[in-house]
């Protein structure tokens, strides 16, 4: 089981956060997770997987300065 | 640090206004030529046109010079305004200060957004916006004692010259028992001897019982202040309260504030983490989306950028509340304690480096290949001690990195000194010599539009290709963000009124990353309500940060979640809570784009502010050289197949960086076009005479302009 944005979410071996973000409803502005407290952006989502009990969340819009 | 000797050499007593709905209806102006110290009032039709803020000081700039006037004329006005809704503790951003004046960098109005007390202070002193003009023989101190209703000037003959210590001297100067009433505006020998000179703005944190500042950095403010011969203007004021502005609706004004503040404190740890690393997040996110300037903005990433974003400086960062205003919640003003420079005056000294933020690790950092976050931060130190804005100094010093690697300059030019990419000790060494204003640095402390014509001039380094890598627009070095794949931020930073500053749009995500904005007309209008709703800010006196940095969770389920509606409805609560003017989102827009169209008419009759001068260097467009375009060879090889339809069989990288760069360069100026169409402009940029009577500015000077300008 993992913890994205406070709630329960089932968890699955070798799942990536490009994965989790499939199963999400409207995410078109996700293009960053805190996951277990660091920084991932959209070019690494594919490439990063979830470890079981991660806390994950969703970071809204990047705003810049 | 000496012991402080100032000689009174005016003093006036004066009857302080009351602060009725966040105004004063007050202006203060000091002519430094004779000491001569003015009040006014403020006309019912000024404050609801131009609203407060930087629209106040604009149109008291507009009175002040003449379209001749040069930043070091006399009658250049140095103007500073807090805004009706500045000085309102609690509310999220709630007090920052706009000053204005002709820029040393771009020949026309600049304008900059700070922290620190001195705005709110200031105006419940009695003045809602104050102008300094002339120039004094002597140094002098100017303070603004609202606790006694008195305005004095000193002589300062025997003072600190870094803004480090003078901010510090000069707070307990003048209120040896309750620093916190006082807030100081310092500049700094840097600001003497470089065209960037900035402004630190201070405050006393009691928490730390230190001194600490924020800079009103962009276009050259503290070079003014120190050519005006001013060493620091000082506003002392007693306890603030959510009553101080005497709102119109008390009650509206704590809802709204404490609604606000609440969702701070729930979803900043959610989110940014802002009360823990201040804007340092960004360079992580900026450096996978291949956005973080590097080596003279050449490319977007480099993998020594772990080493300066969050993950380093969360743990560096001196723990306490950060907030550069009483109770804004995002708190994100941080700094580090007990940090010992290694060189320069300071060198084994212990000092506080307030920062660094985003834009200065970028600029000062990764922009000249230093990943080190000791050197960002002795750097961001001296910078802000000097009084020089860390964005152009790093900016600027990029491009002398690779005039240097490209032997455009050689150390014969540089007074010895190896100015590759990385070189932390030269770095140093030259900004020590530019606030000194010697050596090498005397050079590059005049800025990059003006560096180009001396190394063209007395080096014979080549024009075009230092056109091309020079990172200044308006004469305005740019802030930190890479904008090749982004045609809307290259909008954001090329259409931006005083230069590339990306406070007026940040669009980079949202054309970028979400390709929300696909259209010519999708950028324009963009490039339309974002430019106006962030004027609104300096107009009122408030940060934007809490506007979207931190943001509803239902945010995503909104109609226009980039525009972050419910904060947008917030301030407008907030607004007609202060105010009584009873004011719906659309209001907020049509305020600014009054003030908006106003400054643009303004850079028109400074000379400028027409389509030319809306130019890029093309490195802000697309790879300038065969190195940056074989960086990411299959992103613009499938640019110029997929998205032109070229055959690039048997072209060479040179041909396909002429190629990609025909079209870039078109695709710009028809985005001009569409944005001068939305905005109420002609094709050439400027504001129409339909549109300035539509906002109500079209005054007989302002249409003198006009027809000048060939506008009927
Ligand atoms: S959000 Fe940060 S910069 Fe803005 S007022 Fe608050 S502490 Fe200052």
């Amino acid at each position: 089981m993992i913890q994205v944005n406070d709630q329960p979410f089932e968890w699955k071996p070798d799942m990536t956060i490009a994965d989790l973000l499939k199963q999400m409803p409207d995410v078109r502005f996700c293009s960053v997770v805190r996951l277990n407290g660091k920084l991932v952006s959209s070019p690494r989502f594919r490439e990063t997987r979830i470890p079981d009990n991660a806390v994950i969340h969703l970071l809204p819009l990047v705003a810049g300065g | 640090m000496g012991s402080v000797k100032l000689n009174e050499i005016k003093a006036v007593s004066y009857d302080r206004a009351e602060v009725i709905k966040g105004y004063t209806d007050r202006s203060l102006h000091i002519n430094l030529a004779d000491n001569d110290i003015r009040i006014d009032s403020i006309d019912a039709a000024v404050r609801d046109k131009f609203i407060g803020g930087k629209g106040y000081d604009l149109w008291f700039m507009w009175q002040a010079v003449k379209g001749t006037t040069k930043w070091n004329d006399p009658e250049n006005a140095l103007c500073i305004s807090a805004g009706p809704l500045g000085g309102t503790p609690g509310y999220p951003g709630g007090g920052k200060s706009i000053v204005t004046t002709i820029s040393p960098l771009t020949g026309a109005p600049i304008d900059s957004n700070v922290g620190g007390y001195f705005g709110p202070y200031k105006k419940f002193s009695g003045f809602d916006v104050i102008t300094l003009t002339g120039k004094a023989d002597q140094d002098v101190v100017i303070l603004i004692d609202g606790i006694e209703s008195r305005i004095k000037i000193f002589n300062a003959a025997e003072l600190p010259d870094n803004a480090y210590d003078l901010s510090d001297a000069l707070t307990r100067y003048f209120d040896e028992e309750k620093p916190v009433n006082i807030s100081v505006v310092t500049a700094g020998p840097g600001a003497e001897n470089t065209f960037f000179g900035c402004l630190n703005f201070s405050w006393y944190d009691a928490g730390r019982k230190r001194v600490r500042y924020k800079q009103a950095g962009r276009g050259g403010t503290g070079t003014v202040l120190a050519d005006k011969r001013i060493k620091a203007v000082v506003a002392r004021y007693g306890a603030v309260s959510m009553k101080s502005n005497q709102p119109a609706d008390l009650e509206a004004l704590k809802t709204v504030t404490k609604t606000h503040a609440k969702e701070i404190h729930d979803l900043d740890p959610k989110q940014n983490r802002m009360a823990l690393v201040g804007t340092t997040h960004l360079v992580p996110i900026m450096n996978d989306h291949d956005c973080l300037p590097t080596h003279n903005f050449k490319f977007g990433s480099h993998p020594g950028a772990a080493v300066i974003g969050e993950a380093v400086y969360e743990h560096i960062f001196d723990k306490g509340f950060d907030g550069c205003w009483r109770g804004c919640a995002v708190a994100c003003s941080h700094g580090v304690k007990d940090f010992s420079p290694f060189t320069g005056p300071f060198k084994g000294t212990r000092v506080f480096v307030d920062g660094p933020e985003y834009e200065t690790v970028a600029g000062c950092g990764s922009n000249l290949g230093i990943f080190d976050a000791h050197t960002i931060l002795e750097i961001n130190f001296y910078c802000d001690a000097y009084g020089m804005d860390t964005i152009s100094v790093g900016t600027s010093i990029g491009f002398v990195m690779e005039c240097f690697e490209n032997q455009l300059i050689t150390a014969e030019h540089t007074g010895g000194m190896d100015l590759s990419f990385g070189n932390r000790l030269n770095t140093l060494e030259l900004i020590h010599q530019m606030a000194r204003g010697d050596g090498f640095g005397a050079i590059v402390g005049k800025g990059i539009r003006r560096m180009k014509q001396i190394f063209a001039e007395k080096f014979k380094a080549d024009p075009a290709f230092m056109q091309d890598i020079g990172m200044e627009s308006k004469g305005l070095e740019f802030s930190e963000y890479i904008t090749k794949e982004s045609l809307a931020q290259q909008g954001g930073y090329g259409l931006a009124l005083k230069g590339p500053q990306h406070d007026e749009a940040w669009l980079i995500f949202l054309d970028m990353v979400h390709n929300f904005m696909p259209t010519f007309e999708n950028k324009a209008e963009a490039l339309h309500w974002f430019p106006m709703f962030r004027t609104w800010f300096g107009l009122c006196g408030l940060c934007k940060l809490p506007w979207n940095d931190i943001v509803p969770e239902d945010n995503k389920d909104t109609k226009e979640p980039a525009k972050v509606m419910k904060h947008v409805q917030w301030y407008a609560d907030f607004f007609s809570a202060v105010t009584g003017r009873k004011t719906m989102p659309d209001d907020l827009i049509a305020m600014s784009e009054a003030v908006y169209n106003f400054q643009r008419i303004f850079n028109l009759k400074m000379g400028y502010g027409t389509r030319e001068h809306d130019t890029l260097p093309y490195r802000a467009m697309g790879p300038v050289t065969v190195e940056e375009y074989e960086s990411r060879p299959d992103r613009y090889d499938t640019q110029l197949t997929d998205t032109y339809g070229m055959d690039i069989t048997g072209m060479d990288t040179a041909a396909k960086v002429a190629a990609l760069r025909k079209e870039r360069e078109s695709q710009y100026e028809q985005l001009k076009d569409a944005v001068y169409d939305r905005r109420g402009w002609t094709r050439n940029g400027i504001p129409t005479k339909e549109t300035v009577q539509r906002l109500g500015i079209d005054f007989p000077e302002v249409l003198e302009v006009l027809a000048e300008n060939g506008i009927q």
